[in-house]
C-alpha cells in the first residue's frame, strides 16, 4: 500500500464527522471517494492533506507511520491535492505557474533545468503541444487543471488526490483529464478521485470507497459492484429512479416559446428553436458552444444580445430582466454563490425575493401575508418550514437549489422556466429531487429549457434535445431519437468512437 | 465542564461578546463619571446624537445597499445648511424643502455612478466631495451665510424636556427603519447589498436601489444640516466637517455589516449612542481632543477586527 488511512475519527465540536475510516490506496491505482455532501469526504482529505489534525489513527506511507501536521508535511511525503478551485495565476505564464511556491527552487536558479523538468511534467499529463511561456489564464479550464497536476508532478507528488475535476469541464475536457489519469496511474502513482458523476467511477477508477454521515460503507472494486449498488450505498436506501418518467400523454404540441436568429457577439451565431408548453427542452453543448450564453440571453441577462424571442406568440424584448420576468420568464442559475442565492439571507427572504409585488400595497409590504406564502413555498420545495428563519448559507447546495425553485411558484400563469445547469455541484440525492421537481413544473404547464453539459442528464430527463455546437443548432431530435452517440457526435463534432 | 464553556463562547459570536461586554463597561464607567448625569451634559448629549444620528441614518442605508459608504456626506450636511440660509427669505418651510431636495439630488447624483456604472464607490464619494467643496467655495467665497429670513427660532427650543432636533431625529430614524423593514424598495436594497448579481437575477431594478439609498442618505444629511444651521444661526461650509466618519465608526459599532445586505438603521443609531457617550465621557475626565480621537480610532479598530473575525469561514 502506497497510503493507508487506518481509523480515522474527527470531531467538530460536538458533531463526529468520521468515524473509524480506514482508507487505502496503492501505486497504479485509482480510487474514487463517494458520498454525498456532508458524508465527511472533504474532512477525510482535509486530514490527509495536513490541513486538520486527526482525532484518532493513524496514516501510513509505504508502510511507514508518517505524521502529517500541515500541508507542508503533505507535501514533503508526496501528498497533493488538485481542488476544485484552482490556485494557478492567471496572468502569470505556465512556466512561472509551475514553479510558483515550490519551495525546493534555489533564489538563484538556472531556469533552463526548470523548464526542462516542467516540460517533462507537462509531457506526462498529455499536455505536449502546450508552449511554456503560454499565459494561462488563456487557456480552457480543463487544461489548467492539468496544468494544476503537472505542477504536483514537479513537487515529486505520488499520492495525488482530485476533488470533483471535471464539475466544471466539457466531455471533450474530461477525456483529457481520463488520459492524463490513466497514464499516471501506468506510472505508478497513487490516485484518489472525488466525484459526483457516478458514470465517472466506473469509467476511469479501479477501486471506491463511499463514505456516509461520516462512516466507511462500501470499498469494492469498480468490476464488483453496479450503479444501484453504489447509490444505494451512498444513500443507505434504494434511490428508485433517478430520473422520473416523462409524462404520459404528449405535450399539447402548442409552441410556447419560439427563438429566431438569436446572437450573442461570439458566442452564439443566430439560432433558431421552438418550445412546448408542458415539456423539457435540452439545450445539450459543450463549454463554449454557447448554451449556456444563449440561455442568459433569453432571461435579459445579456447586455449584448440580438434576436427575435416570442411567447405565446408575443414578442419578448431581449436585454432586460424585468421585461423578460414580466412576460413570464424565470431563470434558475448554476452559480448559487454568485447570483443565484442570497446566502446571507434566511429561507423565507430567498423564497419571496422576487415575488414582493405580490404582497406591496402602495410600496408597503403585507408582511402577515408574506409569511404565510413562505411557508408555503418551502412545503412546495421540500424544504422544512420550521427553518424560514435559518440563512441560506447554512443549507446544502441541493436544498439551496430548491429555494430557487421555490421562488419561481409566484402565482402567475405557468411561463417559460430557464435553467442554466441546475444540478452542478448537486448530490445525487438531492439531484433526484431536483429533478422530480422540474417534472412537476412541466406537469403545470410550464415551459422547461434547461442548459447541460452532462449528458448523462440531458438523456434520462430531457423530452426534446437541441444540440449545439460553436453557437450553432446542430439538430433538434425527440425523446426517442436521443442517443448517446448521436449527441456526443453532435456537440463535439466528431464521430464518436 | 471546559467543554461546556467553549460551546457557549463559540455559540456567542466574538462581536457579539465584544458588543455585550464593551457595552455594559462603557456604561458603569458612564456614570461613575461625575456630571454625566447632569442636565447640560445630557442636553448636548441628545443634540449631538441627534446631529450625527441623522448622517447616520443615511450612511447605514449606503452600507446596507452594498456600497460601504459615501465621504462626501459631510460635505452635504454643510452645503445643505447653506442652501437652507440662502433660502429662507422665500419661507421655512419652502426652504427646508429645498434643502432636503437639494441634499437628495447631489447624493443620488453619486448613486447614479455607482448603480448604473458600477464604479467604485468610495472613489465616486470622493470626488463628489472635492466637487462640493469646491462649487461651494466658488459660490459663497468662503463666507458663512447668514439668514435670508427668519421663524426658525422654534428649532432651538424643547418640547416635552427634549432638544427639537431630537424629535427630528426619531422620526427620521424610525421612518429610515420603517422604509427598511416594511416597503419594498427597502427589501430591493437589502437584496442588492447582499447579492448584486442575485438581486438582478430576480428582477431586482439593481441601480434604481442604489439610487434609492443614496436619495435617502442625501436627505437624511440635509436634515442634519437644516438643524445645525437653525442651532447655530448661520451655515456655512465647515458646518458638517468630519460627520462622515462619525457616522461610518456609528455604523461599525452599531454592527451594520460592511459588507451589505445585513443590519438596520436601528443599530446604526445604537453606535452614535455609543460613540457620543464616550466622548462625552472623555471630556468630561478632562481629557482632551486627541485622546477622544484616540479611543474612538481603538474602539473602531476593535469592532472592525470583531467583525472580520466573524465573517471568516
Amino acid at each position: 500500500m502506497l497510503l493507508s488511512a487506518r481509523g480515522i475519527g474527527k470531531h467538530y465540536g460536538p458533531v463526529e464527522v468520521l468515524r473509524d475510516v480506514s482508507l487505502s490506496v496503492r501505486a497504479g491505482e485509482i480510487r474514487a471517494l463517494c458520498g454525498e455532501n456532508g458524508a465527511g469526504k472533504s474532512t477525510l482529505v482535509k486530514i490527509i492533506t495536513g490541513n486538520q489534525p486527526a482525532d484518532s489513527g493513524e496514516i501510513t506511507i509505504d508502510g511507514v507511520v508518517a505524521t502529517i501536521r500541515s500541508p507542508a508535511d503533505a507535501q514533503k511525503l508526496g501528498i497533493a491535492l488538485v481542488s476544485q478551485e484552482l490556485s494557478l495565476a492567471p496572468n502569470l505564464s505556465v512556466l512561472d505557474n509551475i514553479w510558483l511556491g515550490n519551495e525546493t527552487v534555489p533564489l538563484w536558479h538556472r531556469r533552463r533545468a526548470l523548464a526542462e523538468r516542467a516540460r517533462a511534467a507537462l509531457d506526462e499529463v498529455g499536455l505536449e503541444g502546450l508552449r511554456l511561456d503560454r499565459q494561462v489564464g488563456t487557456l480552457g479550464i480543463g487544461r489548467q487543471q492539468l496544468v494544476e497536476v503537472a505542477r504536483m508532478l514537479t513537487r515529486d507528488a505520488r499520492i495525488l488526490i482530485l476533488d470533483e475535476p471535471t464539475a466544471t469541464l466539457s466531455d471533450v475536457e474530461i477525456a483529457h483529464v481520463f488520459e492524463a489519469l490513466r497514464r499516471l496511474r501506468a506510472r505508478g502513482h497513487a490516485i484518489i478521485y472525488i466525484t459526483h458523476r457516478l458514470g465517472e467511477v466506473f469509467e476511469v477508477c479501479d477501486s471506491v470507497s463511499v463514505l456516509r454521515n461520516g462512516a466507511l460503507v462500501g470499498d469494492a472494486a469498480t468490476g464488483a459492484i453496479d450503479r444501484a449498488g453504489l447509490i444505494s450505498a451512498m444513500l443507505g436506501r434504494e434511490l428508485g429512479e433517478l430520473y422520473p418518467p416523462p409524462r404520459a400523454a404528449p405535450a399539447d404540441g402548442r409552441p410556447a416559446l419560439s427563438v429566431r436568429a438569436l446572437a450573442v457577439p461570439d458566442m452564439v451565431h443566430g439560432i433558431d428553436f421552438s418550445a412546448r408548453a408542458g415539456s423539457l427542452t435540452c439545450l445539450a453543448g459543450q463549454i463554449g458552444s454557447g448554451v449556456t450564453e444563449a440561455l442568459r440571453a433569453l432571461c435579459g441577462l445579456n447586455e449584448a444580445a440580438t434576436g427575435e424571442f416570442t411567447i405565446g406568440g408575443r414578442r419578448v424584448p431581449l436585454r432586460s430582466v424585468g421585461r423578460a420576468r414580466a412576460a413570464g420568464v424565470r431563470f434558475i442559475s448554476e452559480n448559487r454563490a454568485g447570483e443565484g442565492i442570497f446566502l446571507r439571507l434566511t429561507i423565507a427572504e430567498n423564497l419571496l425575493c422576487g415575488q414582493l409585488r405580490r404582497f406591496s400595497r402602495g410600496g408597503l409590504l403585507r408582511r402577515r401575508a408574506m409569511r404565510t406564502i413562505a411557508g408555503e413555498l418551502a412545503a412546495a420545495v421540500a424544504v422544512r418550514p420550521a427553518r424560514l428563519d435559518v440563512v441560506a448559507a447554512d443549507l446544502s447546495g441541493g436544498n439551496q437549489q430548491k429555494l430557487a425553485f421555490g421562488r419561481i411558484i409566484d402565482g402567475a400563469m405557468p411561463g417559460v422556466l430557464l435553467m442554466n445547469e441546475p444540478t452542478r455541484g448537486v448530490d445525487v440525492g438531492a439531484r433526484a429531487e431536483i429533478y422530480r421537481l422540474v417534472r412537476r413544473f412541466c406537469d403545470e404547464g410550464w415551459c422547461v429549457v434547461m442548459a447541460s453539459s452532462d449528458l448523462e442528464e440531458v438523456m434520462g430527463l430531457a423530452d426534446e434535445v437541441i444540440t449545439l455546437y460553436r453557437g450553432r443548432v446542430v439538430r433538434q431530435v425527440g425523446r426517442a431519437a436521443v442517443t448517446m452517440h448521436g449527441l456526443l457526435a453532435d456537440i463535439t463534432q466528431q464521430q464518436a468512437a | 465542564m471546559t467543554g461546556a464553556l467553549l460551546r457557549v463562547t463559540r455559540a456567542a459570536s466574538p462581536a457579539l461578546l465584544l458588543r455585550g461586554g464593551g457595552g455594559g463597561a462603557l456604561l458603569i464607567w458612564a456614570l461613575l463619571t461625575p456630571g454625566f448625569l447632569s442636565r447640560l451634559s445630557l442636553l448636548s448629549m441628545l443634540s449631538a446624537i441627534s446631529f450625527v444620528g441623522c448622517v447616520t441614518v443615511g450612511m447605514g442605508f449606503i452600507t446596507i445597499s452594498g456600497n460601504i459608504m459615501s465621504l462626501a456626506l459631510g460635505a452635504t450636511v454643510s452645503a445643505a445648511s447653506v442652501v437652507f440660509m440662502a433660502s429662507l427669505g422665500a419661507g421655512l418651510v419652502p426652504a427646508v424643502l429645498i434643502a432636503l431636495l437639494f441634499g437628495a439630488a447631489i447624493t443620488a447624483a453619486q448613486g447614479v455612478v455607482v448603480g448604473y456604472f458600477r464604479a467604485n464607490a468610495i472613489l465616486v464619494s470622493i470626488a463628489a466631495l472635492t466637487l462640493i467643496l469646491g462649487i461651494a467655495a466658488h459660490l459663497t467665497g468662503g463666507e458663512r451665510i447668514y439668514p435670508g429670513g427668519d421663524g426658525f427660532a422654534f428649532f432651538k427650543g424643547r418640547i416635552w424636556m427634549l432638544p427639537f432636533e431630537t424629535w427630528l431625529f426619531a422620526g427620521c430614524a424610525l421612518a429610515g427603519q420603517a422604509i427598511l423593514s416594511f416597503t419594498r424598495i427597502g427589501r430591493d436594497i437589502i437584496m442588492t447589498g447582499s447579492n448584486r448579481e442575485a438581486a438582478r437575477t430576480v428582477g431586482v431594478d439593481v441601480p434604481i436601489a442604489v439610487i434609492a439609498a443614496y436619495a435617502i442618505a442625501g436627505a437624511t444629511s440635509a436634515l442634519a444640516g437644516i438643524l445645525l444651521a437653525a442651532r447655530y444661526g448661520s451655515g456655512d461650509m465647515d458646518i458638517g466637517g468630519g460627520y462622515e466618519y462619525r457616522a461610518i465608526a456609528a455604523v461599525l459599532v452599531g454592527g451594520i455589516a460592511i459588507r451589505g445586505g445585513a443590519g438596520s438603521v436601528l443599530r446604526g443609531c445604537a453606535g452614535v449612542v455609543v460613540i457620543t457617550v464616550i466622548e462625552m465621557v472623555l471630556r468630561l475626565r478632562g481629557y482632551g481632543e486627541e485622546w477622544q480621537y484616540l479611543i474612538t480610532g481603538l474602539v473602531l479598530l476593535g469592532v472592525v477586527m470583531a467583525q472580520s473575525e466573524g465573517t471568516r469561514r
